[in-house]
């Protein structure tokens, strides 16, 4: 009796915790097909006849924001430096974790380290850096991301190859691999789980990134966090409407790859953690 | 096919710790050798040597006629069996087989023969399409074994490969395996801490300690003439008995003095002619002492009393231990036997089976 009250008790506070998240969620997405004179007036209430505008925020949003173009580089910036990250922070790990060193260990902890060292601390004088560097580019960003992404891949990385016994590496060497077909033949694969948690963690930082595209490449190539920031007009005005509309547009590619691979996220994590 | 020979070799670790020490041995091509010691004694780190898993400090090692120590270990034509059986865990059963052949650009029709021949051998043809996790420990050996097969190694290098295994597979295994090696007639370099695994398996056994070869010879050589106190006690199960003694010479006749009782000596007293006075280790086999009244009359110049501290009833034997004046004494004797527990008993010891060892260095005597 007093185990299946306790149990009900959890599931109420859970249901609870999981509305107050998603509430937020659900007001932006029943306010984007509200007239926009109507949100800030009556932000919580449902659509009716003379509030609901159909997809005109939609519409309007697209045209304004310039959201497909917004959407190709956010694709390629997200894409680009998740595949970077992943190959070169799988690659680092596998290095610093099985060739033992002063030099690899020093490696190591300045990758743990770099994860404690908040964004907003060096942001400005990495954008200068960005800047003189000729990063201020799509391309460079990725390079750029490469190195704030580094840190915890390469630590996640790094627990998991730790549970790989190097038997199976020795192996591949007898039968005829060198370093780099067993990296890409052995290894990576046996790397998948965590290789998928490490690209989905980078993919929803990265597509959902402002700050970062904001200093370094401006409004010269629009992401879509940056092009959705611009339906803010002079003097404060906002449509509201078309930011609404765009919010939905910007979190339905990122929810729909979050549920479709949430399973490899327990793996990898757990793999990491518990396994060797 | 292959011979290996090493020549005077050394694995030096950077903090100076000597893990192999001038390490000299020819194997034959098609022998079956079988490297054993106690942990850390080196034997595994030869064999990482001879694949090329590990550099080699100092020495030579060939391969047939050439010098591998620079050779890469995927072009020294060897093949190895771990005891983790490191089989690729994204990989299919064919797929782990057909690996290394498929590096090696043999063509697609030879590599399925292959795999398909290796995999009737071994019994795994309806576990080709099946991953690694999916299969039991003696499966998992089986397909590290047709992984090695598949190459048509020069050499198989097995690296205590049933260690994983429990003990009614490991023995089904062991028969397999060395029936293995008849069929294939490849030179077969196997490491064990087993010495059942040594005694049962090997054409010759390499006895390792500390690095150093103690003694390379036939099982049933080593069985019978160990060459020091540390093989005699390492081969045998359970292990030989180490007595202090005494070799006297009262009227003209050699005897060993062991607690209180003398024994008379077998061997001709030349060959213990400087040892006349002097103690030594003598060392007696369980299976050389017994309390039966006819192996006592046979013996009745070698009999000594103790008490039994335990009686280990095995089934087809017993094991006595026996406490004979401070000096623990394991007897393996018939279940026939009347010894029991905590009660005095006497026991003889067949004289002509005695091995006398140096008492400080170890090194037989005779």
């Amino acid at each position: 009796m007093a185990k299946s009250a306790k149990k009900a008790a959890l599931y109420i506070i859970l249901i609870a915790v999981a509305l107050a998240f998603l509430f937020p969620v659900f007001i932006v997405l029943m306010n984007s097909f509200k007239n926009k004179l109507y949100i800030s007036a009556e932000p919580f209430t449902f659509p009716d006849s003379e509030s609901f505008a159909g997809l005109e925020n939609y519409t309007v949003g697209l045209e304004k924001t310039g959201f497909f173009s917004a959407f190709g580089w956010s694709l390629f910036i997200t894409l680009a430096s998740v595949l970077v990250i992943v190959l070169f922070s799988a690659m680092t790990a596998w290095y610093i974790t099985r060739v033992k060193s002063k030099i690899t260990s020093a490696m190591y902890y300045a990758f743990v380290f770099s994860m404690i060292v908040p964004f907003q601390m060096v942001m400005f004088s990495m954008s200068k850096l960005a800047n003189i560097l000729r990063l201020d580019n799509p391309l460079g960003i990725v390079v750029i991301y490469l190195g704030f992404g580094a840190g915890l891949s390469v630590f996640m990385f790094c627990g998991f190859i730790k549970s790989i016994p190097l038997e199976i590496e020795e192996a591949a060497m007898i039968d005829g691999c060198g370093s780099i077909r067993t990296f890409f033949l052995v290894v990576l694969p046996i790397l998948k789980p965590t290789a998928i948690t490490v690209a989905i963690l980078n993919t929803m930082w990265i597509w959902n990134d402002y700050l970062l595209p904001y200093l370094v490449i401006g409004s010269d190539y629009k992401t879509i966090p940056i092009a959705i920031q611009y339906l803010k007009g002079g003097y404060g005005s906002v449509d509201m409407g078309a930011m609404m509309a765009m919010l939905v547009l910007a979190i339905i590619p990122i929810i729909v790859f979050y549920l479709s691979s949430q399973k490899y996220i327990i793996k990898g994590v757990v793999a990491g953690a518990v396994k060797g | 096919m292959a011979s290996v020979t090493l020549k005077n070799i050394y694995k030096i670790y950077e903090d100076g710790f000597t893990a192999v020490n001038d390490l000299s041995l020819d194997i034959g091509d098609k022998e079956f050798i079988v490297l054993v010691g106690p942990s850390g004694c080196g034997k595994s780190t030869t064999l990482r040597m001879i694949a090329g898993l590990e550099e080699i400090s100092k020495g030579e090692l060939y391969i047939g006629d050439r010098k591998v120590n620079s050779v890469a270990p995927k072009d020294r034509n060897i093949a190895m069996v771990f005891q983790s059986y490191a089989l690729y865990p994204n990989k299919t059963v064919y797929k782990n087989m057909s690996f290394g052949l498929e590096l090696h650009k043999v063509p697609k029709d030879e590599i399925r023969r292959r795999v398909t021949e290796a995999a009737k051998v071994l019994d795994i043809e309806h576990l080709l399409e099946r991953r690694p996790k999916a299969l039991s420990g003696g499966q998992r050996q089986r397909v590290a074994l047709g992984r090695a097969m598949v190459r048509n190694p020069d050499v198989f290098l097995l690296d205590e490969p049933l260690s994983n295994l429990d003990a009614k597979l490991r023995t089904a295994m062991r028969t397999e395996i060395t029936r293995l090696h008849q069929k294939l007639g490849t030179t077969f370099i196997y490491v064990t801490h087993d010495q059942t695994e040594a005694m049962t398996m090997g054409d010759r056994i390499v006895v390792m300690k500390d690095g150093v070869v103690q003694q390379v010879d036939t099982p049933q050589n080593l069985y019978n003439r160990p060459v020091n106190t540390f093989v005699a006690g390492f081969i045998g199960s359970p292990q030989m008995n180490f007595i202090d003694g005494c070799i006297i010479e009262e009227n003209e006749a050699v005897t060993l003095l062991v607690g209180g009782d003398h024994i008379p000596f077998a061997g001709s007293p030349e060959s213990v002619a400087p040892y006349i006075g002097k103690k030594v280790t003598v060392g007696i086999r369980p299976e050389d002492i017994d309390d039966s009244e006819y192996f006592i009359s046979q013996h009745s110049r070698s009999v000594l009393s103790g008490t039994v501290e335990v009686k280990e009833l095995m089934g087809s034997e017993v094991f006595l231990y026996i406490n004979c004046l401070g000096n623990k004494i394991t007897a393996r004797v018939g279940p026939e036997t009347q010894a029991k527990a905590d009660a005095e008993i006497k026991f003889a010891v067949d004289e002509s089976k005695i091995h006398l060892f140096d008492k400080e260095s170890g090194i037989r005597i005779m």
